[in-house]
């Protein structure tokens, strides 16, 4: 199937002369904006040195900003595996809030013990993936509709289950020191969140399942034609994104020193700006983990040199949401050229 | 009537038949010519359109009715050529332009929104409008008032569009199109999916339309509405409009032998049987594949099988129901009614992995939505059809990637797939190496039938005598084979037999010596009134 033969008008012959042609022009594009997030990050980076360098360029603060990337990391992570699938998942913010109350009234009011907390939270979190990957994969509704009901009815949940009050007393202290401790000098939300990561990645790469997972967010039909279980696929990416996301919660409940409402649902939107800015580096517009670690990065060290800088925090939703717009567009633009 | 020896040859040096109309054409049409990927679909067709007439359009698939249908409607661009509207050169480059002149398209598919009422759907862009761009309500409502009356519309506007029957969204079409003041309709296998009661409804407002001086061009595989309804029909025949005659010159045998393009050997289908017999005492077992009375959408009890290592065709037009019986016998779609055997159990698969496991795959229709993923690699596309032999060990689910690559490099080697490395994304393959790709998806599994819908098409030579080697070889090896092409003369050249498929029917069997294109052809066409062709 070739087009040579069709005749070119001339405007495009004129082009053509002139400039490179548009095949070369686009791939250079490509190319550049493969790497664009690495320079960009490493540019901030230079910049923030320079301007800072006691308070930016320490080793103190790239700890910090890793201690900061990791959650959003964890969260990112298993919304990249929905993402690949090709459907959204809008209820990971607020799934993480409802885990962060969850952990610690079960360990406060019902006394769990910490692993247990922490098991059946993330349990919850999976439950909560599966009715998401239900509602989409077998009832066929839209995922954005779906993940932002089932969002929202999570919400009701946080308040009727805490009466609309933090959850603080009873909780053990060795919870409360985890994220805030570290393990051969690495904070240990960092270790816990590199360990997901890693995990996630080998099931992307290495597995028939992450080889299946590729498939179906390529194309559906061709996946089931080839003898794929679509639905269950679909499910099993909410349910990644659903632990991964009541894992957050609990790593932030440990963090902030109590459960409280709604304090995660802004990693909703870190998140998706992390994973579609992924998607654009050193691939095509496609959702991978080491991209959406560089996404979580760039974002973090961003919003990082910015309070060093002294912009107001109110800012951070501006520089967050406006990489979020630009990440999308840069990912469908490279996902148009690459395709055809 | 037509002497038989007049229909024997190939070119159109002169369209027989008078003009039908002593008036000018309202569309002339001179010269156009199309090519699709070096394939000539329109080689120099001369067509006139006469207003308040119905000119009906038969060929075979691929013969180049649709192409032309489809230049009128400003979807195909052609090569060269000219239309005229009317006595006006007419340049129509985009459907918008087709409508502009009142062109009207209609076709399966039919263009609607689903989601809309059919009022919403025929004003579509089509209301009236006062000054300012303020919608004239009053005589929008006229306008609509009148088609309606004039097409008989008796089921509510008001209704969604996918609530409505599909003979209902053809009135909705034909509505949209009077509405948008059409002086030409063209309509594509209008009745395909209708029902006989539906299917003379449509022909009623047919008439009404050709009544009211629209001209109406009539594509369809259904020769008996054809002779009924036109005033005149033009014969396609690759890409040649090889005859052209009014009302009343064809008979139905004439207008078959001519689709065709030579004289039918009667003697051939009348032993087919016979012959099937031999074969079926010849080989011994028992057959692999039984398809009994399976019905599902336009098919109705289809039987048929198929033994090991044989190579059974699929033979019939667009709309036959060919793909929907590939789709059930790979497990994609369940039976409405009747069973699928495999080797003397009956299956009723749920999916394809089902399928797969008894060891039944299928090569889908459409390649590049239904069969690749374009952007990945060759290595994906070829090792997605049968990941657990690529494990480092059986019970645990990480993959051996060089086990992997190793494993797709040797299935393109041993397929001649001609791609640069096997990182290159399937989608830059060309048509020939896609299909291969598909194929040797399947070949490390255990197969004991593969089903091909469409062996080849957009395939260029040397890949396609490649993939009919390579099938060839499968069978040979015990691998049997549900073969579809749209093209019988490769159907022909490629399978042991071939089941021709008619209307969701199967309308006979060819095999040995009656295997040709002209009889293959003629049970194609096979009509469920008419028996005529139909051997046994």
């Amino acid at each position: 199937m070739s087009n040579v033969s069709q005749p070119v008008d001339d405007g495009r012959v004129e082009l053509r002369g002139r400039f490179l042609s548009d095949r070369a022009t686009i791939r250079l594009l490509l190319i550049v904006s493969r790497y664009a997030t690495l320079i960009a990050l490493l540019a901030m980076a230079v910049v923030f040195s320079i301007h800072s360098p006691r308070s930016f360029f320490t080793y103190d603060n790239f700890i910090n900003i890793l201690n900061q990337s990791s959650l959003t990391a964890l969260i990112a992570g298993g919304l990249t595996v929905t993402l690949i699938v090709g459907e959204f998942d809008l209820s990971i913010g607020y799934a993480a809030s409802l885990a962060g109350v969850l952990v610690a009234g079960l360990m406060s009011h019902q006394g769990l013990s910490i692993p247990l907390a922490v098991i059946a939270t993330v349990a919850v979190g999976a439950g909560i993936g599966t009715v998401n990957g239900a509602l989409v994969a077998k009832a066929r509704i839209n995922s954005v509709v779906a993940t932002l009901g089932i969002g929202t009815v999570l919400v009701g949940v946080s308040y009727t289950y805490t009466n609309g009050q933090p959850i603080a007393a009873g909780m053990p202290d060795s919870f409360l020191n985890f994220a805030v401790t570290k393990f051969a000098h690495v904070p240990k939300p960092v270790l816990v969140s590199a360990a997901v990561l890693a995990f996630l990645w080998v099931i992307l790469n290495l597995t028939d399942l992450g080889q299946r997972l590729q498939a179906v967010g390529g194309n559906a039909e061709a996946a089931r034609l080839a003898g794929i279980a679509v639905d269950r696929t679909k499910i099993f990416a909410f349910v990644m994104s659903g632990a991964c996301a009541a894992l957050t919660g609990v790593m932030l409940s440990s963090l902030i020193g109590s459960g409280t409402i709604a304090a995660a649902d802004s990693y909703l939107l870190s998140a998706f700006a992390a994973v579609f800015l992924g998607s654009t580096t050193l691939r095509d517009g496609e959702f991978h983990i080491v991209g959406t670690v560089v996404g979580v990065i760039f974002i973090n060290t961003g919003i990082n040199g910015l309070s060093i800088f002294g912009v107001p925090t109110s800012y951070q939703n501006i520089f967050t949401g406006g990489i979020l717009v630009l990440a999308v567009g840069l990912s469908t633009v490279a996902r148009r050229y690459t395709t055809r | 009537m037509v002497a038989a020896a007049e229909l024997g040859h190939d070119m159109p040096a002169r369209l027989g038949g008078r003009p039908p109309h002593d008036e000018a054409p309202w569309i002339e049409v001179r010269g156009l010519r199309k090519s699709f990927a070096g394939a000539q679909a329109l080689a120099g067709v001369d067509f006139d359109v006469w207003r308040g007439q119905v000119h009906g359009l038969v060929g075979a698939n691929g013969a180049g009715k649709s192409t032309l249908v489809r230049c009128l409607a400003g979807l195909v661009a052609p090569d060269a050529g000219s239309i005229r509207i009317g006595g006006v050169e007419v340049a129509i480059s985009s459907p918008q332009v087709a409508q502009k002149h009142g062109l009207a398209f209609i076709h399966q598919e039919l263009n609607l929104v689903p989601h809309f009422s059919g009022l919403a759907n025929m004003l579509l862009g089509r209301s009236k409008r006062k000054r300012l761009g303020i919608v004239d309500w009053r005589a929008t409502r006229r306008d609509v008032q009148g088609v309606v009356d004039r097409i008989g519309i008796t089921f509510s506007l008001e209704k969604r569009v996918d609530e409505l029957s599909v003979a209902q969204r053809w009135l909705v079409s034909i509505g949209r199109a009077l509405i948008g003041s059409a002086t030409m309709i063209a309509m594509d296998e209008p009745t395909a999916s209708l029902s006989p009661a539906e299917a003379d409804r449509l022909h009623a407002v047919v008439r009404e339309l050709v009544a009211h001086d629209v001209a109406v061009v009539y594509v369809s595989h259904r020769l008996s509405e054809i002779l009924d309804l036109s005033d005149t029909i033009s014969v396609f025949r690759d890409g040649h409009l090889t005859r052209r005659a009014s009302r009343g010159d064809f008979d139905r045998s004439s207008l078959v032998q001519e689709i065709i393009g030579r004289e039918l050997q009667p003697e051939a289908e009348a032993d087919a049987e016979a012959r099937e017999q031999q074969h079926r005492e010849g080989s011994g077992d028992g057959p692999l594949l039984e398809v009994r009375k399976v019905t599902r959408g336009p098919v109705r009890d289809v039987s048929f099988s198929v033994r090991r290592g044989e190579i059974v065709g699929l033979g019939g037009l667009v709309g036959a129901g060919r793909t929907e019986i590939a789709r059930v016998i790979a497990g994609v779609d369940r039976p409405e009614a009747g069973e699928v055997v495999l080797d003397g159990r009956p299956r009723r698969w749920g999916s394809v992995g089902a399928a797969l496991r008894d060891g039944v795959a299928l090569v889908p229709e459409e390649r590049r939505t239904e069969g690749l993923f374009l952007d990945r690699s060759v290595a994906f596309n070829l090792n997605l059809g049968d990941l657990k032999p690529l494990r480092h060990v059986p019970w645990l689910p990480l993959l051996n990637g060089r086990r992997a690559r190793r494993r797709a490099r040797r299935l393109t080697e041993q397929l001649g797939i001609k791609a640069s490395s096997i990182a290159q994304p399937v989608g830059s393959l060309s048509g020939g190496n896609q299909q291969k790709v598909l194929i040797a998806r399947w070949l490390t599994r255990d197969l004991r039938l593969l089903v091909l819908d469409e062996l080849s098409r957009g395939v260029d030579v040397g890949a396609r005598a490649d993939i009919h080697a390579i099938v060839r070889r499968l069978a040979a090896d015990g691998t049997s084979i549900v073969a579809i092409s749209s093209e019988i003369e490769e159907l022909v050249e490629f399978c042991d037999r071939i089941v021709v498929l008619a209307e969701g029917r199967v309308a006979g069997e060819v095999s040995g010596d009656d295997m040709t294109p002209a009889n293959v052809l003629s049970l194609c066409y096979a009509d469920r009134d008419e028996h005529v062709e139909v051997p046994r």
